[in-house]
């Protein structure tokens, strides 16, 4: 049973989750223009516009994708229409700002004022975009529907190619039989020949059908897709200095009897885990240069860390 | 949205913490040896003043004659224990590290606590089996309680959470013996530099004797392991702290003489205290321990029982409280009473037919 909600569109919205089960209950209370929500305590003006048939089950999740469609008609700029890929995706940050505002109700006001202005200032972009998206979409459909009667062909092809295989190999079979009638030919010498020639049919025939893969359609499709060139990304710095300047660890690797028994096996069971001798070797050497120069604690400076530790 | 533009900062080398002052083991497990042993010293005063007080308690006038420990037998007694490791962890075919980390433990833990508190024999069991964990060497409970002789699981267990909170929880520790792989590794960058495994063995051996000493508490793990290595191979050591370390010290960093002189420092600790000491000398202690162990933790004493007493006293309270109030829940019609009639609202919401009424 599909119920009607209000919580997503134009006409007013009912904060208590107002849920009525068919048109007609809703022409009933609204067919006189906008009325109070029937909900007790609630009694917001509502309008017959205000329904829309319920497709989730979480109201949450029918206005998210309300909002989410209407905000993607109205923020429709591509990667091409920036310099960079970072104020591409600070617009895109901006547009999700606005979408979870909307989604959560914060701060409508000057939501709607910022929807506003963008659409004040980015008019003709916003409809070109829609209009690059309908051809987009176009010629999607247009080149689903290509494929389509692509492989409707190729079905055909191939029912009629059996076919006439099918009408062939009776054929075959009663020319054996015929010239079994009439000639005084050996049998298996009239057999072979005649499999022989159907055998020359066959295999002129598969040659002749050129069997186009779609394969070079996926590929000319994803030709068109630029390359956007991306700086590599730095995960994480901190203010720690690992001794780098204090050793370099030697090429080739070390004559270690230590670490003997890892490098000789062979099936690789001990490095299994991703266990790296070079990083055990790196470890140690650093364990190694760590804080050589460091003054041992003298009196003064130790007090203070007895009478605060930690 | 505008902070995530800045670039990446770079940073200055001279700006940067090096990776071993961010260690806990640098923050709050390094000493002075002046500190170390007034650390002791107090630790010492206020325990033995807190026994005397429960031995009074006891008994009065029980600690008169009792000779309590000094800050140097605990010392002593502790260094047995942590000699004792070895043959354990050998029992069990625990790796250098395990070993190496229990020792850690046991010495950081009286540095919080007093031997005559816990005894030294179970925490020494606990800091092994916490160390296996920490470790990434781990061994069941049981197999573990096992391979001792006289000892049950809940042996280990009872102190385990005393032990790590008496760490602090730091149970990462950076050890001289890697260090000590790490420099005879990078020895091999020298010209002419190669050592034998025979020499790495010899300095790996007077690495083993350091831990019976205080100097990790004192000294970073390069420090002990350039020592060692110093011990078995004085020329090749002087060539590679050259290599490493710069004649001009500052403040925070020693110059290569500094270096030598500190390398010499714990040479000679080690030569001193290197041995485990000889079970006569710390029998003495142990038999005097007896006498004077905090009554509150021996099973048994009179004080141990009052202090039984006192919480089954309180979680016996605790328990009638609990049952208190359940009962009172329970009294009466477990429905409650009757709702007040609701009033009738605008939308009649029992009314669930279709017809327009």
């Amino acid at each position: 049973m599909q119920a009607w909600v209000t919580d997503v569109g134009a006409g007013g919205t009912c904060d208590l989750g107002l849920s009525l089960a068919c048109e007609s209950c809703i022409d009933r209370l609204f067919t006189l223009g906008p009325a109070g929500c029937p909900i007790p305590g609630c009694g917001k003006n509502l309008r017959k516009l205000a329904f829309t048939p319920q497709t989730f089950e979480d109201l949450g999740v029918e206005k998210e994708v309300a909002v989410r469609r209407r905000i993607a008609r109205e923020f429709n700029k591509r990667r091409e229409e920036f310099r960079d890929l970072r104020s591409y995706n600070d617009y895109l940050e901006e547009v999700e700002d606005i979408t979870f505002n909307l989604i959560n109700d914060i701060d409508l006001p000057n939501t709607e004022a910022r929807i506003q202005r963008n659409r004040a200032e980015n008019t003709a972009s916003i409809e070109l975009n829609n209009q690059r998206e309908e051809l987009y979409a176009q010629s999607l459909k247009e080149q689903e529907d290509a494929d389509r009667r692509e492989r409707e062909h190729r079905a055909d092809e191939l029912r009629r190619e059996e076919e006439t295989e099918r009408a062939e190999r009776e054929k075959g079979k009663r020319e054996i039989i015929d010239k079994l009638e009439t000639s005084h030919k050996d049998a298996f010498k009239v057999v072979a020949k005649s499999r022989a020639s159907a055998l020359k049919r066959a295999s002129a025939r598969t040659t002749s059908t050129q069997t186009q893969s779609n394969a070079k359609l996926l590929r000319s499709r994803a030709a068109q897709s630029t390359i956007v060139p991306d700086v590599p990304h730095v995960p994480f710095t901190d203010n720690y200095s690992a001794y780098e300047d204090k050793f370099s660890l030697k090429v080739g690797g070390y004559s270690d009897f230590m670490s003997e028994a890892v490098r000789k096996d062979r099936e690789g069971i001990m490095r299994g885990g991703g266990y790296k001798v070079e990083e055990a070797w790196e470890r140690a050497i650093r364990c190694g240069v760590a804080s050589l120069d460091l003054p041992p604690l003298s009196e003064s400076i130790d007090v203070d860390i007895l009478m605060n530790p930690a | 949205m505008n902070s995530a533009a800045t670039p990446v900062p770079s940073h200055d080398i001279s700006t940067k913490i090096p990776l071993y002052e961010a260690s806990t083991q640098f923050k709050h497990w390094r000493h002075s040896p002046e500190g170390l042993s007034r650390v002791r010293q107090s630790q010492n005063e206020v325990a033995v003043a807190a026994i005397r007080n429960n031995l009074e308690a006891n008994e009065p006038g029980s600690s008169a004659d009792v000779a309590f420990l000094t800050a140097d037998e605990e010392v002593l007694l502790v260094r047995l224990y942590i000699a004792k490791i070895t043959p354990l962890c050998a029992n069990f075919r625990f790796p250098e590290e395990v070993e190496a980390t229990a020792m850690t433990y046991l010495k950081r833990f009286y540095l919080k606590n007093t031997v005559m508190d816990w005894h030294p024999k179970n925490v020494m069991l606990t800091a092994v089996f916490l160390a296996a964990k920490t470790t990434n060497n781990l061994i069941s409970l049981e197999v573990y309680a096992k391979g001792i002789p006289g000892t049950m699981p809940h042996n280990v267990l009872d102190l385990e959470f005393l032990v790590a909170q008496s760490l602090g929880f730091e149970f990462a520790v950076w050890h001289a013996h890697r260090a000590l792989w790490g420099i005879w590794l990078d020895l091999q960058n020298l010209p002419g530099g190669t050592l034998d495994s025979a020499a790495y063995d010899a300095a790996m051996s007077e690495i083993r004797a350091s831990r019976l000493t205080d100097v990790e508490l004192i000294y970073t793990p390069s420090q002990i392991a350039l020592a060692c290595l110093s011990l078995v191979s004085p020329a090749l050591s002087q060539q590679w702290a050259a290599s490493k370390l710069t004649p001009n010290g500052s403040e925070t960093s020693l110059s290569l003489a500094a270096v030598q002189g500190v390398i010499g420092d714990i040479q000679k600790i080690i030569k001193a205290n290197g041995a485990p000491p000889s079970v006569e000398a710390v029998r003495d202690v142990d038999r005097r321990l007896r006498l004077c162990q905090n009554p509150e933790k021996i099973v048994g004493s009179k004080l141990y029982l009052a202090k039984q007493a006192e919480a089954e006293r309180k979680a016996e309270e605790k328990r009638n409280k609990k049952a208190e109030s359940v009962r009172k829940t329970m009294e009466g019609d477990p429905f409650g009473s009757t709702l007040p009639p609701s009033k009738p609202g605008l939308v009649d919401y029992d009314d669930d037919d279709d017809d327009e009424d």
